[in-house]
């Protein structure tokens, strides 16, 4: 069969029919892993992501949940390609941020797919974020100085080779970290989830033909190429710089800028963070592909056309990270906090610098943050240690048509809270308040979102990490608007308050109470 | 020579006589009547959506009067309102009536003034929901508001602890406080959801008879849902509150004109309830009509011999897909209109795409169908109604396998030449257009490729909902209603590896019919979380306690004590885990709910500690389904008579795109056909308000129900 249309143009029925079979592949193998995970947070909290590879490793389709993952599920076929020969029955591992991993919780699986003339079709991967993977701080989540504080790093290794588990390469995670049983079933359910991958696109290279298959892959990345072209045409040339900062780095005083200059000419942009600080002794630091994931996120939710989330759109796009910076740093950084902080607010620049290229289009800043608390000690009841982790949500900021949305979550995340029912029968912890910060949205014609309180009483002694920010740097209102309220770390002792860091970690007393109460978003225009 | 099945002789008249099931939909309210062992008589008259009763009791009038096997359609549009019961019914009939006053009130957001009052602390519940956005690249992107304000939450004093003890006494001083201010701010309904209130439900039973005895209408979360996760179960709850005032009254006025005790309301879990039950705890005849069509699917597919089906209901401007293994699937984790539903109910998925969806090009030259949908007003182009976007519809009509002359028994004449005209259009757009091309085989092309994209839309749905389930589309059979779903059931069957498809006759009036199949279902929960090793005792203690209630209530809804019966269940999960597996309570239900674990997700720990969450217990009132007449299939090869023939276009011919292959098709009238009677494709097959499309290389035969069975070939 021809694969033009018969005035020789791509053939607009099968672009659409091929675009439902891929992202068919994704959501299915999306469904295999929810539902043979065993832990809360892939199960439940959705954080994971599935994505198949044209022969090139170019990204075609992609089921995401979580926006973080959107430019590192490439990099990481990519990191795996760069140091391994894939074959035939193989599936490798890696969660190394150096070498196409984001962070260490964030495990991701990469198969190959051959046809059974023994072609390479593509390649299948899913990335789900693990609740442990050893390190210093239960739940992986602290303020680590070196990544080999942070946990087990993993560099792309050949977990299946030839259909055949390698049992040594497994157990270098499940030797590393406190719930081994666990591991290993979100791992096995990761595995059945590429299989089905590589099932799925091999019986569609049977049905269609490897050819056209391989072909429409690349006609759908075209596709979102012409999409994205024609997104950055309609930007107004010239060049768009907006600069701000993390609160700090956890580990000393003093704001950490991100600086970025967005360039548009023609159909092509250029995202260039040079300007933005040095990369920190400690876990603020976001590897190039959260910069790159943050670049995809914006452009893809201004497009307004609902295209595949595939490797098109970022082919007009060049982003440019200092080596050495926090946006791209050098190992052995560490950089658990640039995931879920830094992230956010390399997308409020990228979103501050396209508002100067086409002011109405975006809104103004959300919260900022992701609010991240865990909690660990020893359960009494159940004679163990616990660990409790947790993101809490905060105000969206408002845009030119609307309010922004209150207690909700923001661009780079999107996970769900634990239930306080839920907490309170898990672990020897009560809810005191759960409530909207009311007023905590900036004013203006529209106003932001409002934040969220939550607070959580301790009944025996515990370690409490808060990675948390935008607790005095505000997030920035838009054409007049006021900025949101800054969010607030509180230890209540004995019935006192005392303002906490928006980065530490601290020993708590039994009957202590951690009260964080997040960002507003910004207003839109002057009230 | 025609038979009837001998359990319907049997346990006919005994029954009570005549029954009657009621189906509301958007444009036509669908009526079955059976009386004893049939045979089943029909009607369908146009719906009255400012108020729905008026085509029911205008339906009964006409299907009581009729004195046919078939009613037939009506035009008119609701009956009298003459006062006084309708003429026709004895005390002893029974009506089941799938109302969709609940469904419209949430999605139109036309409920009760609704408040809600929480533990202090957390009257801001419904707001902060589970903290996420519906659309992850939507920057305006928000949950929907909650069903009670900021202005009408309030906040009691008092708590309890995840064990039920009281760490802090209700202050009940306070209450007088409470109605004062839930007076000022006029609220007419009271959703009640105390943190741990399943555990202990003292405290919203104080608040619940204070409120009750002020006048409000009152839900407590620890009668509609006694199930941990606080938000799930206040959404519940609200939706209670929110839609009880407006059922109650809808109800009332029903009640006024049949004779008392004849009412009974279809639940969205597949079953029924009594008129009372339906009051107490109305969130559950939400969505109860697509769980009706779900159960007459089963009704007539299993009387046919299978029991693994498909169920593909396809619509205007949605498509409903069940994927039913032996029985009626179910979820608690149901939701409408963004907001959760916690009560089991048939568990559906619903796709955005219909007959009605938008086809159009879009900036990366992609044709794209739905989810945009010209709906019934002002429709696809061939309505002639004012749509000037090319739907679904529409290319079914320029492909032919739409018979413009034969839409709803040619009530209303679709437009052909006008639906040609916008596919046409389409096509130039698409850039589908060459040199010599006329514009009727453009229009066609065009038409050809909206079917393709909107097939594959629905097959990815179905997809997505078998691997979700554990199962594989191609053991399964098809079974497709609903007005649209016949034009595409063969082309998705095939595209999903699937080989068999069932159309019954009732397609159009399957979910009344479903209705007339229900059985009394009442579902009941009470989270216990407990250690697996020490919950026996406890855990049969507290099913023992659901099963006396279940069995009374049944027994309350006029079901005799032989045809009750009760299933008990537990949901188990490790430790640790965020998610239940439903296991029967047995004195092994540990070893029960390893195997189960290592049969759905492949894994299983048997040192593990595990957690009893939930206890269920679910009763039954059996109903003796209708019975379906069956007739013995006549001689083989014997043609049915055809309406006339039309040429059809199949499709593409292989190796040259640009030539259509078009053929000569019969047209035949599915209420013509006879059991035996086999059909090739390519042919059409009309009824009232569907029509189905055989492809080139499918073959169908007519079985004793007349049900159409096809056996689907692999040439589309």
């Amino acid at each position: 069969m021809s694969e033009r249309s018969p005035n020789g143009r791509v053939d607009p029925v099968r672009l659409e029919v091929y675009r439902h079979l891929f992202a068919s592949i994704a959501e299915e193998m999306g469904a295999v892993l929810q539902r043979s995970a065993f832990s809360p947070n892939i199960k439940e909290r959705r954080d994971y992501s599935c994505a198949v590879f044209d022969a090139r490793a170019e990204m075609a389709a992609l089921a995401a949940h979580i926006p973080v993952h959107l430019g590192a599920m490439p990099l990481s076929v990519a990191g795996c390609l760069e140091s391994l020969e894939l074959e035939p029955g193989d599936v490798a591992i890696l969660n190394d941020p150096y070498r196409g991993g984001s962070h260490l919780p964030d495990i991701t699986l990469v198969a190959p797919v051959f046809a059974e003339e023994g072609e390479l079709l593509g390649f299948v991967a899913n990335r789900a974020h693990h609740a442990d993977v050893g390190g210093a701080t239960p739940g992986s989540m602290g303020l680590a100085s070196e990544l080999s504080e942070e946990g087990v790093v993993i560099p792309p290794r050949k977990l299946v080779r030839g259909g055949k588990l390698d049992v040594e390469v497994r157990d270098l995670l499940l030797d590393a970290v406190r719930t081994p049983e666990e591991r290993a079933g979100d791992l096995r359910a990761q595995l059945a989830s590429v299989r089905r991958g590589v099932r799925r696109l091999r019986g569609m290279s049977r049905r269609y033909g490897r050819q056209e298959v391989g072909r429409y892959m690349l006609e759908l990345i075209d596709y979102t190429e012409r999409v994205a072209r024609r997104f950055i045409a309609s930007l107004p040339d010239g060049e768009y710089r907006f600069e701000d900062a993390l609160d700090d780095d956890g580990v000393s005083e003093g704001p950490v800028p991100i600086v970025v200059a967005l360039r548009i000419r023609g159909e092509e942009a250029e995202v260039d963070f040079t300007g933005t600080s040095s990369q920190r002794p400690s876990s603020v630091n976001a590897p190039y592909a959260v910069a790159v994931s943050a670049t995809y996120y914006v452009f893809r939710a201004l497009l307004g056309e609902d295209v595949p989330s595939n490797g098109g759109i970022l082919r007009p796009i060049r982003v440019v990270a200092p080596e050495g910076s926090v946006v791209n740093p050098r190992p052995p950084a560490a950089v658990a906090a640039g995931n879920v902080e830094t992230s956010q607010r390399i997308t409020d620049v990228l979103l501050g610098a396209l508002a100067r290229a086409v002011p109405g289009r975006v809104p103004a800043a959300s919260q900022g943050t992701m609010n991240n608390v865990t909690v660990g000690g020893w359960d009494p009841a159940r004679k163990r240690p616990y660990a409790y982790y947790e993101t809490i949500a905060g105000g969206a900021g408002a845009s030119c048509r609307s309010d922004g949305a209150s207690a909700t979550h923001t661009h780079m995340t999107n996970t769900l809270n634990t239930p306080v029912e839920a907490l309170e029968y898990a672990y020897p912890l009560h809810v005191l308040r759960y409530e909207v910060r009311y007023g905590s949205g900036g004013a203006g014609r529209h106003r932001g979102g409002d934040g969220v309180r939550r607070d959580i009483r301790v009944t025996g002694a515990a370690r409490a990490c808060i990675l948390s920010d935008r607790r005095r740097l505000f997030p920035y209102g838009l054409d007049g608007g006021d900025g949101g309220s800054v969010g607030r770390n509180v230890l209540i002792r004995d019935g006192e308050e005392r303002e906490l860091p928006g980065k530490i970690c601290l020993d708590l007393e039994p009957g202590d109470v951690l009260s964080i109460r997040t960002p507003g978003g910004g207003g839109f225009g002057a009230a | 020579m025609e038979r009837v099945k001998a359990a319907g002789r049997e346990n006919g008249r005994t029954e009570g006589g005549l029954r009657i099931g009621i189906d509301v939909g958007g444009t036509f309210t669908d009526l079955v009547a059976i009386d004893g062992i049939g045979p089943l008589r029909r009607c369908k008259v146009f719906s009255t959506p400012e108020d729905p009763s008026r085509a029911v009791l205008a339906g009964l009038e006409q299907l009581l009067g009729a004195t046919d096997t078939d009613a037939g359609t009506s035009t008119d549009d609701g009956g009298t309102q003459a006062a006084g019961k309708i003429s026709g019914l004895r005390a002893g009939a029974s009506i089941v009536h799938g109302s969709t006053i609940a469904t419209n009130a949430v999605l139109e957001r036309k409920g009760a003034r609704t408040a809600l009052v929480a533990t202090r602390g957390f009257r801001d519940l419904l707001t902060l929901g589970r903290q996420d956005r519906p659309d992850l690249f939507d920057f305006e992107s928000r949950r929907p508001e909650p069903l009670a304000s900021e202005e009408l939450s309030f906040e009691v004093s008092g708590r309890v602890d995840h064990a039920g003890v009281e760490l802090e006494p209700l202050d009940e001083g306070d209450l007088p406080g409470l109605i004062g201010r839930l007076r000022s701010a006029a609220a007419e309904s009271v959703a009640v959801c105390l943190l741990f209130s399943f555990a202990r439900p003292g405290h919203e039973a104080s608040v619940g008879r204070a409120l009750r005895e002020a006048g409000f209408h009152v839900s407590l979360s620890s009668e509609v849902l006694p199930e941990f996760r606080e938000y799930e179960r206040a959404s519940t709850t609200a939706l209670n509150a929110y839609v009880g005032p407006i059922l109650d009254r809808y109800l009332g006025h029903l009640e006024e004109r049949l004779p008392s005790g004849t009412l009974r309301i279809m639940l969205s879990n597949g079953g029924s309830a009594g008129v009372e039950a339906a009051r107490r705890e109305a969130v559950r005849s939400i969505l109860s009509g697509p769980a009706a069509g779900v159960v007459g699917a089963l009704r007539v597919a299993r009387a046919a011999g299978n029991e693994r089906i498909l169920s593909f209901d396809m619509g205007g401007t949605s498509t409903d897909v069940a994927l039913l293994d032996g029985g009626v699937p179910f979820t608690s984790e149901g939701e409408i209109a963004g907001l959760p539903v916690r009560v089991p109910m048939v568990d559906i998925h619903t796709v955005g795409a219909g007959g009605g969806s938008i086809a159009r090009v879009d900036a990366g030259g992609a044709l794209r169908v739905g989810p945009e949908s010209a709906g019934a007003a002002p429709g696809p182009v061939c309505y002639g109604r004012g749509g000037k976007q090319p739907a679904v519809t529409d290319a079914n009509v320029v492909l032919g396998r739409l018979p413009p002359d034969r839409f709803l028994a040619g009530a209303l004449a679709l437009d052909a030449d006008a639906a040609l005209a916008a596919l046409a259009e389409l096509g130039r757009e698409a850039g589908l257009e060459t040199r010599g091309l006329k514009e009727a085989d453009l229009a066609r092309r065009a038409a050809l490729g909206v079917v393709r994209v909107a097939n594959a839309r629905m097959e990815r749905a179905l997809r997505e909902i078998s691997a979700e389930r554990g199962r594989d589309p191609e053991d399964f059979t098809l079974v497709s209603f609903g007005g649209a779903g016949g034009l595409h059931a063969c082309d998705l069957a095939r595209a999903l590896g699937i080989r068999r498809v069932l159309v019954p006759p009732s397609a159009s009036v399957l979910s009344a019919f479903g209705m007339l199949a229900a059985d009394v279902l009442k579902d009941y929960v009470q989270t216990v979380m407990q250690p697996g090793d020490a919950a026996l005792a406890k855990v049969e203690a507290v099913a023992a306690g659901l099963e006396e209630r279940g069995r009374s209530e049944v027994a309350a809804d006029g079901i005799g004590s032989d045809r009750i019966s009760l299933r008990r269940e537990l949901d188990v999960r490790y430790e640790g885990q965020a998610f239940e597996v439903a296991v029967p309570l047995s004195p092994d239900f540990v070893g029960l709910f390893h195997a189960e674990h290592e049969r759905l997700y492949g894994h299983s720990d048997p040192a593990a500690p595990v957690q009893v969450v939930n206890v269920r217990v679910r009763a039954i009132g059996r109903v003796e389904p209708p019975p379906l007449e069956e007739q013995a299939e006549g001689a083989e090869g014997k043609a049915p008579v055809e309406l006339d023939r039309r040429p059809v276009v199949l499709g593409q011919r292989p190796g040259s795109e640009a030539t259509l292959d078009v053929r000569e098709a019969p047209v035949l009238e599915h209420g013509a056909l006879r059991p035996g009677n086999r059909l090739a494709g390519p042919a059409i097959v009309v009824s009232t308000d569907t029509t189905l499309y055989l492809g080139p290389s499918d073959r169908a035969r007519v079985d004793g129900y007349r049900n159409l069975l096809i056996e689907v070939g692999t040439e589309p």
